[in-house]
């Protein structure tokens, strides 16, 4: 395999930064707008129900990509499971040395955060949040659960082959989700439910299930991907 | 705004990533570097659009301004999601390079290869 020199890379990449950079500048940017998508804000919000713009862009009017998204990640979590699933099953997780801080503290900062994983899946349409950062914020409360009590202890109680199956479960329920205004002869990916009041919890129609169903998701994924990296590397 | 805004920032973060992406030849320290090139590319959308007095995009927020532009927040949402999880599935296989090999050094790995192609 051919190797270039240091020099030689030095100056490609300042060449190629360099032409980045004069891309952006020379692209002829108007600022912001708020109808980059032919809608007022307004419109966007009465539209699909949702006060939280950005969810009412990605799980209504670009839920197509949301959907993919979700595939990748889950295409992911198979390939963490399908690479490090057979190896070090056997191996036994060291906990790191009983410590009464991180175990006090762990006690103390779990049920804060598991209240704001929560609240940041069900208020994801009303304010900013969402299925993903929710999902991810509570996966690391049982990370921080982890860390605290043992990898085995907490993976004992979630058990991985369970919570795969109830992973692909979710995500054949969000994709049944999508596909179910075809029972009703509507196009796909069109919210079937209704838009409710905009800013009270119960609005935005299926905004509020695909953000819990892909809070779900995101959380078991999360926990599977770090709870087969621990049990790989036999330490925390 | 200054000269040194949002996008120059990205811009420089963007290279020295790529630098460290083409010098760096722990595989460890690539993933870090492709890290940075991802999240200096999500600087640049969410500073382009950023502006000084501007209202995040909830209908109730109160903001000074008009309210910003949302539809590079959702771009970028998809963005930080797909790098988990490229990140994740790439550390798998330089934890599978690492058991099979013993380094990390991307040259020495490539040596082995080579030699053991060559037996």
């Amino acid at each position: 395999m051919r190797r270039f020199s240091m020099p030689f890379a030095v100056w490609a990449t300042l060449f190629v930064t360099l032409f980045c950079g004069l891309v952006l500048f020379a692209f002829d940017y108007e600022g912001p707008r708020v109808d980059s998508l032919g809608l007022s804000s307004e419109s966007l919000a009465y539209d699909t129900g949702a006060a939280n713009l950005v969810s009412a862009i990605y799980l209504n009017i670009r839920l197509y990509d949301t959907l993919l998204e979700v595939l990748v990640f889950s295409v992911a979590v198979l390939g963490v499971h399908f690479y490090l699933g057979p190896r070090g099953v056997e191996e036994q997780v060291e906990g790191i040395p009983e410590s009464h801080v991180i175990r006090t503290s762990a006690g103390l900062l779990l049920p804060v955060i598991v209240v704001l994983g929560i609240h940041l899946v069900l208020f994801g349409h009303v304010s900013p949040g969402g299925g993903f950062s929710g999902g991810v914020v509570a996966a690391s409360g049982l990370l921080l659960c982890a860390v605290a009590l043992g990898a085995e202890a907490v993976g004992r109680r979630f058990h991985e082959t369970f919570l795969e199956r109830i992973e692909w479960g979710i995500l054949l329920s969000i994709l049944c989700l999508a596909c179910a205004p075809l029972a009703l002869g509507r196009l796909p990916l069109t919210d079937v439910l209704p838009q409710g009041q905009v800013g009270s919890l119960v609005s935005s129609g299926s905004i509020v299930l695909y953000n819990v169903l892909i809070g779900l998701k995101v959380f078991i994924g999360t926990w599977v991907i770090i709870h087969f990296f621990m049990r790989h590397r036999g330490e925390i | 705004m200054g000269v040194l805004n949002g996008v120059t920032v990205a811009i420089i973060l963007f290279g020295i990533g790529l630098l460290g992406l083409i010098l760096r030849r722990d595989l460890v320290i690539k993933l870090l570097a492709l890290g940075l090139i991802n999240s200096s590319t999500i600087l640049c959308l969410v500073s382009l659009n950023a502006r000084p007095d501007g209202a995040p995009p909830l209908l109730q927020g109160n903001g000074l301004g008009a309210m910003v532009d949302p539809l590079p927040h959702a771009l970028v949402l998809s963005a930080i999601v797909i790098n988990f999880a490229i990140l994740a599935l790439a550390l798998v296989f330089v934890m599978l390079l690492v058991e099979r090999y013993h380094t990390t050094d991307s040259r020495r790995i490539e040596e082995e290869v080579a030699r053991e192609e060559g037996e």
